[in-house]
């Protein structure tokens, strides 16, 4: 058995038995199974690489540090109540139309910079109490936020795993709209309608509206939407406008978020954010965690043997690995799937059959951000059960079937590749 | 006495714990802005700074040593670009190498061995990278540092989610913000990637250098390896050096891409008269198949996995148990270098270019690329 096996198994061993046995936290869990995993593979305890791993998700973890602030502020300032009042006047008629427009508000966030975590946390979290208000159980409204935001991550124009895949392998980010929008917009709508739709078909305003606040937006007016309207006026002008200078995603949620405190309720900013702050840190650990957990994989050869192993078992368990051993690394990091495990899958691909190499590309992407579901990282999964209060299995296996269908589509996408090569042009 | 609740004693104790790791940490991490002596040999007339002839880069960590081999006798230029990528180490001990031992006999010379200063004073997270790597040479073993693909994050941060290339709007990953090869032609009021992408494009310009050799490495499985990329200007230079080093090894000439832009060999061909050529060996280190990684890695290029992966047709160059050695990476770049001097002669209109006497590529590979190194002092 090759040592670097041993060290693999040694270092999910204590992560489970830490997690599972001793109830330890995630965060926690991981950086014991790093800290033996190095210890097995010679390396002693090596605190310079156990502290660069943390440094994995530095970005991810301001942009959620800043975005859990914003949300805050607009919880609080009562723009979130006056929002969900009004879609649900406005769109109550017309279930399914709600429901895809309120699918693509959620994703829109995550289309624009390539983050479920921003979709989850922004769009994501002004969505969620619409459609606990139309009555969707929390669970399958924690699903819909979940998969909404990871196929905004997957859909075009951005699309970071199919852009570091493609910088793997020296492939300009051209081309990738028309296959990226395949797979993702019909795999949203029947997300969307099959979780959603049999509870809103016949929808009672009246009751609607006993729960919905509608003086707060009477009292304010337009203004209490400024914070939202900035927020996205930030987002998309950066993005259309790349060579001003970029303020970045953390900037922007933080501008939105100061704009916030003057346009809706007065409250306490300290003691709101110290709160919030204090319910995300768990998941800012995880990162923490994960990256050390990933670090040392890579140290002691661990990494290279799962990728080395998944090429040795031939072309059919390349095609089989794609759709279960690349989603399920999210449950590490997704883009650490699309860098590690996408770009020689993508090679190997290319180079022993005739497909279309940017809609094979464009399917290994949407198959990594899938990742962002994998417990225990699970960016989408995790944040969208905080929204609406519940513990992350159950929003997870409400996202069973909406999984299932993303990987057949994907499925359908990758052996027919030649087809759609239009898609490309 | 009131007793110290314990939450408050267990908080003090990892407090304590975390500021010791800080400093001890911080030891570490700032030991990487320690430079690795290269020692001037007898062909370098002059070291100047890349602020020389981009002032904006004075007093930055992106200003760089450029060493000028000038032979006196006139004749053709030629710039080398070792350090791009601090993770690639073939390039930057070629250009060590070249600083150390080479003795022009026509034409000048540049060699810039840190092309990005700042990546060398980082590593890149999840790829736990040894810091250092050691190469034995006749006077002693000497350590280099091996760093990142990118500019230090300490330097140039945070990254946008999109990178969008100045002078084409191509759009890349925005982990490629601070890829210098992905910087060019750079920008003067740009970051500092850029800036140090416009610093060598100005000494190009100024100094009408003829060919511009950018040495890099790529993974195994990578697609474009053990490959001259050239600009169409300088297709037919690399062509003459293919005939004339394909009886020592196998090399391939590619044309630069006119889509794939911010690379030397597209943008320094198009924006300056410049010949550009790019050259890529093979570096386990650098791949995803690699087993556990450290110094002996990166210098025998063993790699039991790699190995594995040969006999599966998942990589693109002969691979076997012997590996890639550096002294074979670096005696590939380091040949190809003598020929494009020696052929620009053929092809070239600015006059000789004579880079003396250099080791063949059977003597650098007998002797180790250590033997061309300075002594250890």
């Amino acid at each position: 058995m090759d040592i670097e096996l041993v060290c693999l198994l040694s270092m999910l061993a204590v992560f489970l038995l830490a997690n599972l046995l001793l109830k330890l936290p995630v965060s926690i869990s991981m950086i014991l199974g790093a800290i033996v995993g190095a210890l097995v593979g010679g390396q002693g305890i090596p605190v310079r690489h156990l502290f660069e791993g943390t440094f994995t998700y530095i970005d991810t973890i301001l942009i959620i540090s800043t975005a859990m602030l914003f949300m805050t502020v607009i919880q609080e300032s009562g723009a979130l109540e006056a929002l969900n009042a009004f879609i649900v006047t406005k769109f109550y008629k017309v279930p399914a139309l709600m429901l895809i427009f309120l699918m693509l508000v959620i994703m829109f966030p995550g289309m624009i910079t390539g983050s479920s975590t921003a979709a989850v946390l922004s769009a994501g979290a002004l969505v969620a109490p619409v459609l606990l208000l139309i009555g969707i159980p929390k669970e399958k409204a924690g699903a819909i936020i979940a998969i909404g935001a990871i196929m905004g991550m997957a859909a075009p124009p951005i699309n970071i795993p199919a852009m570091l895949i493609g910088g793997g392998v020296d492939m300009p980010y051209i081309g990738f709209d028309g296959p990226l929008f395949l797979l993702t917009i019909p795999c949203a709508i029947f997300a969307v309608l099959f979780l959603g739709l049999k509870y809103c078909k016949n929808l009672d305003i009246e009751k609607l509206k006993d729960g919905l606040d509608t003086e707060i937006g009477k009292k304010y007016g337009f203004k209490l939407y400024i914070p939202i309207i900035v927020l996205f006026v930030l987002l998309v002008v950066s993005k259309a406008f790349p060579k001003f200078p970029q303020l970045g995603t953390c900037l922007i949620f933080l501008i939105s978020a100061v704009v916030g405190l003057f346009t809706g309720k007065r409250f306490n900013f300290w003691e709101k954010s110290l709160s919030a702050m204090e319910t995300t840190i768990p998941v800012l650990a995880k990162l923490m965690g994960v990256g050390m957990f990933i670090q040392v994989l890579t140290l002691v050869g661990a990494r290279g043997w799962i990728v080395v192993s998944c090429l040795g078992l031939g072309m059919v368990f390349v095609y089989i690995a794609t759709f279960t051993i690349m989603p399920g690394f999210g449950a590490i990091s997704s883009y650490g799937a699309a860098s590690v495990i996408g770009v020689p899958f993508l090679l190997v691909i290319i180079q022993n059959t005739s497909c279309n190499d940017i809609i094979v590309a464009a399917v290994l992407a949407f198959t990594c951000c899938l990742g962002d579901l994998m417990p225990p990282t699970a960016l989408a999964g995790n944040y969208a059960a905080q929204i609406v209060g519940l513990k992350y299995k159950k929003v997870l296996v409400c996202c069973v079937i909406p999984f299932l269908v993303c990987i057949a589509v994907a499925v359908a996408v990758i052996f027919n590749t030649n087809a759609l090569a239009f898609l490309t042009k | 006495m009131k007793k110290i609740p314990k939450h408050i004693i267990t908080a003090s104790i990892l407090c304590v714990f975390v500021v010791a790791a800080v400093i001890y940490l911080a030891i570490v991490f700032r030991s990487a802005k320690q430079e690795e002596p290269i020692y001037a040999g007898p062909g370098v007339t002059e070291v100047r700074k890349l602020s020389y002839w981009f002032p904006g880069l004075a007093n930055t960590s992106g200003d760089t040593d450029v060493y000028i081999l000038d032979s006196g006798v006139p004749g053709a230029s030629m710039l080398v670009l070792g350090g791009t990528h601090p993770n690639e180490p073939s390039g930057f001990i070629s250009a060590v190498m070249l600083v150390e031992y080479c003795r022009p006999k026509a034409g000048t010379l540049y060699v810039i061995p840190r092309a990005n200063n700042s990546a060398f004073t980082c590593t890149d997270p999840q790829e736990a990278a040894p810091m250092k790597f050691y190469i034995d040479t006749d006077g002693g073993t000497r350590a280099f540092r091996f760093g990142s693909r990118a500019t230090n994050p300490i330097d140039q941060w945070p990254d946008s989610e999109v990178y969008v290339h100045a002078s084409s709007g191509q759009k890349l990953s925005g982990s490629e913000t601070r890829n210098l090869n992905r910087a060019y032609p750079g920008r003067e009021d740009g970051n500092l990637t850029e800036k140090i992408a416009y610093g060598i494009t100005t000494l190009i310009r100024n100094e009408d250098i003829e060919i511009t050799v950018d040495l890099h490495e790529a993974s195994p499985e990578y697609t474009t390896v053990n490959a001259i990329v050239a600009h169409e200007d300088a297709l037919e230079l690399a062509a003459l050096t293919l005939w004339e080093v394909e009886d020592s090894f196998q090399i391939s000439v590619e044309k630069s891409p006119t889509n794939l832009h911010g690379l030397t060999h597209r943008e320094l061909g198009d924006f300056t008269d410049t010949w550009a050529l790019l050259m890529e060996t093979a570096n386990p280190s650098q791949g995803r198949l690699h087993g556990r990684i450290d110094s002996d890695l990166v210098v025998s290029g063993k790699d039991k996995f790699y190995t594995r992966a040969a006999t599966y047709g998942a990589v693109t160059v002969p691979y076997t148990e012997s590996g890639i050695s550096l002294s074979e990476r670096c005696a590939r770049h380091i040949t190809c270098l003598v020929q494009f001097a020696q052929q620009y002669a053929f092809v070239g209109s600015e006059g000789d270019l004579d880079l003396g006497d250099m080791p063949t590529y059977r003597q650098i590979l007998e002797n180790g690329i250590g033997h061309y190194l300075a002594d250890a002092q």
